[in-house]
């Protein structure tokens, strides 16, 4: 019974977190025309700063969580001016670029803070106990505010001014730009969201697992994962995709052990997109 | 494209003739046997580069092309352990398996389109690795497969000439594919899936067929670094090296068939120049990349026509200056 509540837990936990990563990824993709393979090193440049200030500076956990939130959203704009907008609509240019942008900041990190493996203090201490099953508040706590952030992000871009506009130019940019649209200061907002909620989960994933230069790599490829399953350009299928694979990941290792696991998440993924190329919820590209 | 057209054919000859002598002589002038180490990963990264090319061309951008190397790399491993097969044997055996395994997935993944293929062949890529992990048996895991037969034993100038040998008759079969029906009907397809196979074009044929030669050669590259190197570790054919590939592909400009090669060629040489630098190496070649997409929309190999028409421009600029 606990076990299976835990794999609940889990499995909840790592969607929500997967799902705000990938939206950003998602945001990027869809309203700034950008496949931002530098998404998985902002969420780890996020839980560092988070634990920069946190642990080396002594500050406020929270303080320091909102930070980084900031900080990372400054970042964003950088990236949207200066490194994407000189290459609107080439697609090649722009995937140069995010690996390059990976290349500086997982360098950076590595230089400055070595590979020791670092682990920010729980942001809330403490088991929850209910009857027979226990879990940590912590995880909990991390889905509440994942799930939370989630509602907020598909309320704005569903009924919001600038989430609408942001809706539009993802479906057509001329189009939206010919309705009073301004398109880069939209491509602008997406870019900084995503790199603030890349943030957030940086964070957050730094307190439950541990902090590593190259922990974007792993949540890249989850992220790319969620939005490609879920197919480009819908919120739904993001989180429908993440609740698929952070079910995997969370249910198949009680299974199978490490490699195998991967190898069998990969294949279901890879099934069900042979089955519905467009992705679960997406339109036809061409 | 276009630089080409300016020269005649002769000097072309010259100039590929002049470029194969000065690769052949490199050994007479360099000892150091690390850099002619360097030298044979560039050769072995030129094939897989120029065969990730090939793919390119037919619209189809593959993120997992490490993920096909390892297929090659693994097999011939393999057999020349397990089996005490030699090199020659494996290393053609390789290239065949990995072939086989992108016509066997060539089809499904023909439904995928664009950034779904590439998302996908990432995936592919990765879910190859983990495969080689639960292979344990015959590829050795996390430990690596130790003690593949090597090419030519403790020469690595022997190896050196192999490669170039190799890399040489890779790119004149690739480029042949390239300037024949083939490779105008890949580009067709690439440019407008739906107008190709309006005028009778089998589409998914042509985009299996050329991701079954891309994967031939890149299974042939990582043969051949399996039996150079003689250990695979399970990360020399992770992510990144998947993702390097393409950058060499998109640096050295997609658009040209010199550009893999000249891409491979810059990418490891120059951060290798600067190997003093340890731990800010990355930098170097995030540099070379960010100049080159902000100077060089075509890539590097797009340089030359790119200097000829800023020269042009010069010139032009003084001749209205003057004409007043």
């Amino acid at each position: 019974m606990e076990t299976a509540v835990n794999a609940v837990i889990g499995a909840l936990v790592l969607s929500s977190m997967y799902i705000l990563v990938a939206l950003g990824f998602a945001l990027l993709l869809s309203v700034v025309g950008v496949l931002n393979f530098a998404h998985g090193a902002i969420y780890m440049v996020g839980g560092y700063i988070c634990y920069q200030f946190s642990v080396e500076f002594g500050l406020n956990q929270w303080l320091s969580l909102l930070l980084s939130v900031i900080i990372m959203g400054a970042f964003g704009l950088f990236l949207e001016k200066f490194c994407f907008r000189p290459f609107f609509g080439d697609m090649y240019g722009t995937i140069v670029m995010s690996i390059a942008i990976i290349l500086v900041l997982e360098t950076t990190v590595n230089l400055l803070v070595g590979v020791h493996i670092r682990s920010l203090p729980a942001f809330v201490p403490g088991i929850l106990r209910a009857g027979a099953i226990s879990l940590s508040a912590e995880r909990l706590l991390t889905f509440i505010i994942g799930a939370l952030l989630l509602l907020a992000l598909t309320w704005f871009i569903r009924k919001a001014r600038i989430g609408q506009q942001m809706l539009a130019v993802a479906q057509d940019v001329e189009g939206a730009a010919l309705q009073g649209i301004e398109i880069h200061r939209i491509s602008a907002i997406a870019c900084a969201m995503g790199c603030s909620l890349a943030a957030v989960a940086g964070s957050l994933m730094g307190a439950i697992f541990e902090l590593s230069p190259f922990m974007g790599d792993y949540m890249l490829v989850k992220a790319i994962q969620l939005v490609i399953l879920g197919g480009i350009g819908s919120i739904g299928g993001v989180l429908a995709g993440g609740l698929i694979v952070g079910s995997l990941d969370a249910v198949l290792p009680l299974f199978a052990s490490g490699a195998l696991t991967q190898a069998i998440g990969l294949g279901i993924i890879i099934v069900l997109l042979l089955l519905r190329p467009q992705g679960l919820f997406g339109r036809e590209v061409t | 494209m276009t630089e080409k057209q300016g020269q005649g054919k002769l000097p072309r000859i010259v100039i590929y003739t002049g470029l194969l002598a000065i690769v052949l002589s490199l050994p007479l002038f360099i000892q150091s046997r690390y850099l002619i180490h360097i030298f044979n990963l560039t050769l072995i990264n030129i094939i897989a580069a120029s065969s990730l090319r090939l793919i390119a061309v037919s619209g189809q951008l593959s993120l997992g092309h490490a993920g096909f190397m390892s297929i090659g790399a693994y097999t011939a491993g393999a057999l020349a352990k397990h089996l005490g097969w030699t090199p020659w044997v494996t290393m053609p055996l390789g290239a065949l398996a990995t072939m086989a395994v992108a016509v066997i997935i060539g089809y499904p993944f023909a439904r995928l389109r664009a950034i779904y293929f590439s998302m996908v062949s990432l995936f592919f890529g990765i879910g190859i690795l983990a495969v080689n992990q639960v292979l344990e048996k015959f590829t050795g895991g996390y430990a690596g497969l130790i003690g593949i037969s090597p090419l030519f034993s403790g020469s690595k100038v022997a190896n050196y000439y192999f490669f170039v040998g190799l890399t040489v008759l890779s790119l004149c079969v690739l480029y042949r594919i390239e300037v024949c029906r083939i490779g105008t009907t890949l580009k067709a397809v690439a440019q407008s899936h739906v107008v190709a196979s309006s005028v009778g074009i089998n589409e998914a044929g042509y985009r299996v067929l050329a991701l079954a030669v891309g994967c031939f050669f890149a299974g042939l590259a990582g043969a051949g670094y399996a039996h150079y190197n003689s250990v695979l570790s399970h990360s020399a054919f992770n992510l990144l090296a998947s993702v390097n590939l393409l950058v060499y592909v998109l640096v050295g400009g997609v658009g040209s068939f010199a550009g893999p090669v000249i891409g491979t060629a810059v990418l490891i040489i120059i951060p290798e120049l600067f190997r003093m630098l340890k731990g800010f190496v990355p930098f170097i070649f995030a540099a070379i990349m960010i100049l080159v997409i902000f100077v060089m929309p075509q890539g590097l190999a797009g340089l030359p026509g790119q200097i000829g028409s800023w020269v042009e421009g010069l010139r032009q600029r003084k001749g209205t200056a003057h004409a007043p």
